[in-house]
């Protein structure tokens, strides 16, 4: 069994927050911190010590999603997937981040997602298959999945 | 009159002027320029200045001037504050280069009122190839250039509304857009919610047949999702490309119910429906693939099941087909009609105004369905 993953949660809405919360516990996997705008993400990267951040573009300060995966990319400790209902806001490098899972979202493509970036990140590259609405960065594309 | 005398002394042109018109009449080239309509005047380089020192009636008609005030002056009393600089210069250049000229140049009238001139000036040399004096000849195109102006100002002018028009609909296209993808990115979140609030409720519930019911209807909110998620994906916002969804619905759907049993069999033409469509579509396939995985197979004596579900989608003549497919019990033992699923598959079907059959397809069920799918036409938003 491999390790499971600390996750920290940048969501500015409660309920969808609190339903990934369970999903991620559901699959096995632990939440560290859930912060809803940028400056309470990027003192919670500091203060928890998770393996991947769940990022949201629209935060409780305006479109700032994309920042904290840029200072959580500095700080080189945990790794980003953005969440959002709007991929087209995520620049072409994706500052970094893994890849961006689309909102809305079904419950099967959330947990086969945490399967996915569980094998990704413990031992790369990931041999499920990738889900729907999950979107590898061009850097990861490379890495996790060249073409054949 | 004397036709022999076809050559003239060297400065014959000045001479008619000098000894008026008695001279000149004996010289049919002098009479024929004194008296043609178009504006002729000669100058004399070899004097200070290059003077004039013929000019003809016409050319006094032309400017209002008199013969006398004209005579022994340099011709820029015809230029004034709008002449073009440039244009002047280069009649300059031509003169002290000898060489020939021929500008549209704003020229004044003794009364002040301007003329477009189109100047036409050729030196005149003697045998030794020395030149005697400038011929210039002056062809009033004040209406052609007023024309000319007027169809540059008309085009400036229809080029700017052009401009202004475009960036009015681009602006206007611009803010559609945005707000077509604000009420998208509304509409993805609420539809999150709802699926998340959906799976709340039932994580409290105990009684299998409700959480049942919570799941059937997740799964239908759920197949909504997916439309949305790949809606306005593509550049034209119309169109909506139903191969890519089917093939996200069935992989969601066949691992959500964990049976690694069931094989798919996909085969998906691409085919792009209006966006209207979409959601009536999207539904009426998770019904039916839901139904499969649902009711078509039976679990064997080791627990799991074994099977296959096909879908297919293809665009023969127009019609847009759809044949969802599995190798399971069939439905000889259904009572479909009284059922909420069945009565949700017929409404989308006549809302679509498709034609929807169930075959028996021993082993198994196939439906068929088939629908209008008249050519969409582009609407593009970025
Ligand atoms: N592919 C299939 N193979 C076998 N039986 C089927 C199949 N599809 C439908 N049925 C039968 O038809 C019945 C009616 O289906 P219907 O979708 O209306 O109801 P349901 O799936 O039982 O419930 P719901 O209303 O939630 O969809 C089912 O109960 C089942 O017995
Ligand atoms: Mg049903």
């Amino acid at each position: 069994m491999t390790e499971p993953l600390k996750v920290l949660i940048v969501e500015d809405e409660a309920l969808l927050a609190m339903e990934l919360e369970s999903l991620v516990e559901e699959a096995g996997h632990s939440v560290v911190g859930w912060a809803t705008s940028s400056a309470e993400a990027r003192s919670m990267v500091e203060s928890t010590d998770a393996d991947i951040a769940f990022v949201d573009i629209h935060l409780t300060d305006g479109p700032t999603g994309v920042d904290v995966a840029h200072y959580i990319g500095e700080k080189k400790r945990s790794m980003v997937v953005f969440m959002t209902a709007n991929p087209k806001r995520i620049p072409d490098h994706f500052a970094g981040a893994i890849g961006v899972i689309a909102k809305p979202y079904t419950m099967n493509g959330l947990t086969s997602a945490l399967r996915y970036l569980q094998e990704g990140m413990r031992r790369p590259p990931p041999v499920s298959t990738r889900p729907a609405g999950f979107t590898l960065s061009p850097a990861f594309e490379a890495v996790w999945a060249p073409a054949a | 009159m004397d036709w022999k005398r076809t050559r003239e002394p060297d400065d014959a042109w000045h001479m008619t002027d000098d000894l008026h018109v008695e001279h000149g009449k004996g010289d049919p080239f002098a009479a024929a320029i004194r008296a043609t309509r178009m504006s002729m005047i000669i100058t004399d380089p070899r004097r200070p200045d290059n003077p004039i020192v013929f000019a003809n009636e016409a050319f006094l008609r032309l400017t209002g001037y008199e013969r006398h005030e004209v005579l022994g002056k340099n011709c820029r009393f015809l230029q004034g504050p709008k002449t073009d600089k440039s244009a002047v210069e280069h009649i300059r250049t031509a003169i002290a280069d000898n060489a020939d000229v021929s500008v549209d140049i704003l020229n004044y009238r003794k009364d002040g009122s301007t003329f477009w001139n189109a100047l036409y000036i050729s030196p005149v040399s003697n045998h030794k190839g020395e030149v005697q004096f400038f011929f210039a000849s002056q062809l009033d195109v004040s209406d052609r250039k007023l024309s000319e102006h007027r169809m540059t100002a008309d085009k400036d002018r229809f080029e700017r509304a052009v401009k202004e028009r475009t960036a009015e609909l681009e602006a206007a296209l611009e803010a559609q857009t945005t707000l077509l993808h604000e009420v998208d990115h509304r509409v993805k979140n609420n539809l999150q919610m709802i699926s998340s609030l959906i799976i709340m409720q039932r994580r409290t519930i105990k009684d299998e047949a409700t959480r049942h019911s919570l799941t059937t209807m997740l799964e239908r909110i759920e197949a909504l999702s997916t439309v949305h998620r790949r809606l306005y994906q593509s550049k034209d916002v119309s169109r909506f490309d139903v191969s890519d969804f089917a093939k996200d619905l069935v992989t969601d759907l066949l691992t959500a119910s964990g049976r690694s049993g069931i094989e798919p069999k996909l085969e998906l033409d691409p085919i792009v429906i209006s966006a209207e469509k979409a959601t009536p579509v999207a539904l009426m396939v998770n019904e039916l693939v839901t139904n499969a995985l649902k009711h078509a197979f039976k679990e064997g004596p080791d627990g799991t099941t074994a099977g296959r579900i096909g879908i297919k989608m293809s665009q023969p003549d127009g019609h847009f087909k759809i044949e969802v497919s599995d190798d399971g019990v069939g439905m000889a033992e259904a009572n479909g009609d009284a059922s909420f699923g069945m009565r949700l598959i017929k409404s989308l079907a006549r809302q679509l105004h498709a034609d929807i059959e169930w075959h028996d397809a021993g082993p198994g069920t196939k439906v068929v369905i088939s629908m209008p799918n008249e050519q969409q036409q582009k609407r593009t938003l970025s």
